[in-house]
């Protein structure tokens, strides 16, 4: 499939450009007129525009955008880049990939490796392997994959970790003058599951990321 | 008897004891709630009480209106974020329910702020489905004028 050759070719420019140090940043200098560059750290927003000149080599303003970027940076932080690109390998890479699930009643941006709080589910135990089903949106670095209502077959896997609740509310309810005053405490429960993985999508129609 | 009424007097007097304590216990909760109230409503029982109530009273009212203030900031957003691809939010809606896309409101902001490729495929997918947006108003650009010499 073209989407995944060309997220194996990210998945491989990714390891790459964890060693975008000071020392190598004046090679790529010089290499500039090739498309498939990479900043240096990681960009704050998910997909930015100087990645989109990874999945399409015709779009020439991104390696003018980032070679600026290399030059400052050359300039200010030369030991700082060498410290934060040792780190950087140091982790383990994360798949840019996000979905929009539903569950209990209410839809969460997920990302694999990330936890979150829903709605207690009540036959699971910790440790669990869970699957959900409703995925309404996934989204990766070159397609996106718009649900109508639900993307078929795609799934996301997580596990459960804790089965808690919220922080207490005090729910208080006073009359004025008519001696009615009612105290309660409300913990509402919740379940914490963290995701493991999204899979399943590859199949549905997708439409490709244009840049804004 | 003596027994007894000694008893029964030391008894009285824890009694009074646990009874301040836990007419203490209660100014000391009220007294945490009232945290950063203004003036005398912070230290003095009489007035922190009033206050402290009606603090629970607003908050049992607006964990309610939260959830309508926050839609209503949920389609501001949508409606900047669409409108900078000509779409309104109107229309916008009208198109993803057309399709039968159902993505609320929160997740649509949350894409229309951090995720503008998809949003952007959010908006063609929409505007396929209904086009009737030629009268959008796009936002003036703003020009840069700090380089004129004034």
């Amino acid at each position: 499939m073209a989407s995944s050759s060309v997220t194996l070719s990210l998945c491989s420019a990714f390891s790459t450009h964890c060693n975008v140090t000071s020392r190598r940043s004046s090679v790529i200098l010089s290499s500039l007129s090739k498309p498939s560059l990479n900043l240096t750290k990681p960009v704050s927003g998910f997909l930015s525009p100087s990645t989109a000149s990874t999945s399409r080599p015709a779009f020439p303003v991104a390696p003018k955008f980032a070679e600026s970027v290399l030059e400052a940076e050359q300039e200010t932080t030369d030991v700082e880049a060498t410290v934060v690109s040792d780190v950087a390998e140091d982790k383990p890479k994360r798949e840019e990939i996000f979905a929009v699930v539903m569950v209990g009643g209410r839809q969460y941006i997920v990302f694999p490796g990330r936890y979150l709080y829903t709605q207690r589910l009540k036959d699971a135990s910790v440790n669990d392997q869970i699957v959900l089903n409703k995925v309404l949106l996934v989204g990766t670095k070159t397609h996106t994959y718009i649900g109508k209502p639900v993307v078929t077959n795609a799934t996301v896997h997580a596990v459960v970790e804790n089965q808690g609740l919220n922080d207490k509310v005090v729910v208080f309810k006073y009359k004025p003058k008519k001696k009615y005053r009612r105290n309660i405490g409300h913990r509402q429960p919740n379940t914490r599951i963290k995701i493991t993985g999204i899979t399943g999508y590859e199949e549905y129609p997708a439409s490709p990321n244009v840049p804004v | 008897k003596k027994g007894g009424v000694t008893v029964r007097a030391s008894n009285e007097r824890e009694n009074r004891g646990e009874e301040e304590e836990r007419r203490k216990m209660n100014k000391k909760k009220i007294f945490s709630l009232a945290k950063g109230f203004r003036g005398r409503a912070k230290n003095c029982i009489r007035i922190a009480r009033e206050r402290v109530e009606k603090a629970l009273q607003y908050s049992y009212r607006d964990r309610r209106n939260k959830k309508r203030e926050m839609r209503g900031l949920w389609i501001e957003r949508i409606n900047a974020g669409s409108r900078q691809h000509g779409v309104n939010y109107g229309n916008f809606i009208h198109g993803l329910s057309k399709e039968n896309v159902q993505l609320n409101r929160k997740v649509l902001s949350e894409l229309s702020m951090h995720e503008p490729y998809s949003f952007k495929a959010l908006v063609d997918v929409s505007r396929k489905s209904f086009p009737g947006n030629k009268n959008v108003v796009q936002a003036p650009r703003k020009v840069d004028i700090s380089s004129i010499n004034a």
